[in-house]
């Protein structure tokens, strides 16, 4: 692949900041917010992008581990859905995002489900809502650590960068 | 999970139907409008041309609309700055019109809006509200216009500006700042609501738990109609929220969004020239303003590392000045339950109303509501915390 999505991504913020942003009047402070946006943006994608794929595996897998979690304690129909969106995470294409990321869709759904207990809001029990926070820290962790060059998060200084996230995925 | 115990006035925690007709009517409203997109942000023409109109349906003669000039702030509504001239008034004045895009990280309601700053301006410094145009009936989409207001929301020299006010810091004006935010907030919540015959508001009843379902129902409804990919602690929580929605004693005005980036000032002076962005403004439970304006995410640090609330005071002197001025107690059980509802509307802002305008593209400036929905997980490990904290 010649230019690369790299150097593609670095000549694209090279404009932005070297030829678009100067050329804007400093009154026009959307259009300036903006194009600091779109920069923002690129430089971020251009640390991902490599990394997406294996970004949503390591988020499929851990939704699974989730769902095959909450299963024992959910009721007959409910359960009939899980084991079904779960069939179809592990049947997906792995080598796709797209196909990845309705996995991860189609049994997100599922368990949403299950933790609103269906029309009669059945309880959840103890050991379920354990294991719900336990995977939403850890996926709040990643999704923090992948967006981390926002520079929002307040505790950023406290996530590793994207290697050490994914290879401790691993 | 416990469970509230029952009052009189307890609602149904699962009951969805139990939310304020105004807001269902502009959540409705969104749903309906969706797919009539995609939104182009106006251009100085098309502007000039809606408030022509506008001002020619209230009755004005010889309208001169000049220096339309398009402003920035905000993750919300589309603002421009321009001068309207008209018979009546040759001089002409500086006003700002705040529309609506057709979706928007919030999803408010420019009558509200309009109603509330006009009557608060009695009380505080606002923005003077000159129109309103509820449901764009005239304008051809909501907005409210209002006088022009000089100064800043971060100091010129030594603050540091983030997106829509966050992570910034408020320098040597802290001192000064401070006093103005805290009566700021004790008189919206010593507003006397029930007498101020509020046409775009109702208020839940007091003594039991409508309050809190009421918002419950408005974000979980945000949440379910703007969803595109399920996040399950979002829905963990939601369950979390119903199962634990308090008592409010006395329902107050709440402003919704009063922290760093939502007060204007003037330098050097330090005096606050506008409480802005009231269009979260609701009858509920004050214990929300204070769970919102504590949040990290709208504070920032000392140099001495403390952390300070909306970048001006350490909690505890935050807690103890505001409990003096207001007259109101915080009760910590009340005030965790909004920590927790806080970080959720936040959340489902950022994972799901700000996702779904984007991706329709609806709003005028998608690359800041991708941007603020890249921090949306701030959101969902807060909850974690909290609801951990129980």
């Amino acid at each position: 692949m010649l230019p690369n999505i790299d150097l593609r991504i670095a000549n694209m913020i090279k404009a932005l900041e070297q030829v678009v942003l100067p050329a804007l009047p400093r009154d026009q402070r959307l259009a300036r917010d903006q194009a600091m946006l779109v920069a923002g943006h690129l430089r971020m994608m251009g640390e991902q992008w490599k990394s997406a794929l294996r970004y949503e595996q390591v988020a499929l897998d851990d939704l699974q581990g989730l769902a095959r979690q909450l299963l024992p304690a959910a009721s007959a129909l409910l359960a009939d859905d899980l084991k079904a969106a779960l069939a179809m995470a592990q049947a997906c294409d792995r080598a796709s995002v797209t196909a990845i990321e309705r996995a991860n869709i189609d049994l997100g759904h599922a368990v949403d489900a299950v933790i609103l207990g269906g029309t009669d809001h059945a309880p959840l029990p103890p050991a379920s809502i354990d294991a719900l926070l336990d995977y939403a820290l850890r996926h709040a962790r990643r999704e923090r650590s992948w967006f981390k060059a926002n520079r929002l998060d307040p505790d950023q200084n406290d996530l590793p960068d994207l290697e050490t996230m994914l290879a401790d995925a691993d | 999970m416990p469970m509230t115990l029952a009052s009189r006035e307890d609602v149904d925690v699962w009951d969805r139907s139990e939310m304020e007709p105004r807001i269902r009517h502009i959540l409705e409203r969104t749903v309906r409008l969706r797919d009539t997109g995609p939104y182009r942000p106006k251009s100085d023409a098309e502007v000039m041309a809606m408030l022509t109109g506008f001002f020619a349906a209230k009755g004005l003669e010889e309208i001169a609309i000049s220096d339309v000039e398009r402003m920035s702030g905000g993750a919300s509504k589309e603002q421009f700055a321009f001068t309207l001239n008209h018979r009546e008034d040759p001089q002409g004045e500086r006003l700002v019109l705040r529309m609506d895009p057709l979706e928007a990280i919030a999803q408010t309601c420019r009558g509200r809006e309009g109603e509330i700053q006009a009557i608060m301006g009695n009380h505080m410094p606002v923005a003077p509200v000159r129109w309103f145009d509820a449901d764009g009936d005239l304008l051809g989409q909501p907005a409210v216009i209002l006088g022009f207001v000089r100064g800043v929301t971060q100091p010129s020299e030594g603050g540091s500006g983030g997106v829509s006010g966050m992570g910034g810091r408020l320098g040597s004006l802290i001192d000064r700042l401070a006093p103005q935010y805290i009566d700021a907030l004790a008189t919206t919540h010593r507003f006397d609501w029930s007498r101020a015959r509020l046409r775009f508001f109702d208020a839940p009843r007091g003594g039991g738990n409508q309050a809190a379902i009421w918002q419950v129902n408005w974000w979980s409804q945000v949440w379910w109609d703007c969803l595109v990919e399920p996040v399950p602690v979002v829905a963990l929580a939601e369950r979390w929220l119903r199962e634990n929605a308090p008592v409010c004693d006395r329902p107050m005005l709440v402003h919704g969004d009063l922290r760093m980036g939502n007060f204007m000032f003037e330098e050097p002076s330090g005096k606050f020239t506008a409480v802005l962005d009231w269009e979260l403004a609701h009858i509920g439970d004050f214990h929300e303003d204070i769970a919102w304006t504590m949040q990290k995410l709208f504070g920032a640090w000392g140099d001495d590392g403390v952390f300070l609330v909306s970048g001006l005071l350490p909690r505890d002197d935050f807690v103890t000045q505001y409990e003096a001025a207001s007259g109101n107690r915080i009760d910590p059980v009340r005030l965790h339950y909004y920590e927790v509802l806080n970080a959720y509307k936040c959340a489902v802002m950022d994972l799901g109303q700000a996702m779904r305008a984007s991706i329709a593209s609806n709003n005028h400036q998608e690359v800041v509501l991708t941007w603020l929905g890249s921090a949306g997980a701030v959101f969902l490990s807060h909850i974690v915390q909290l609801i951990r904290k129980g």
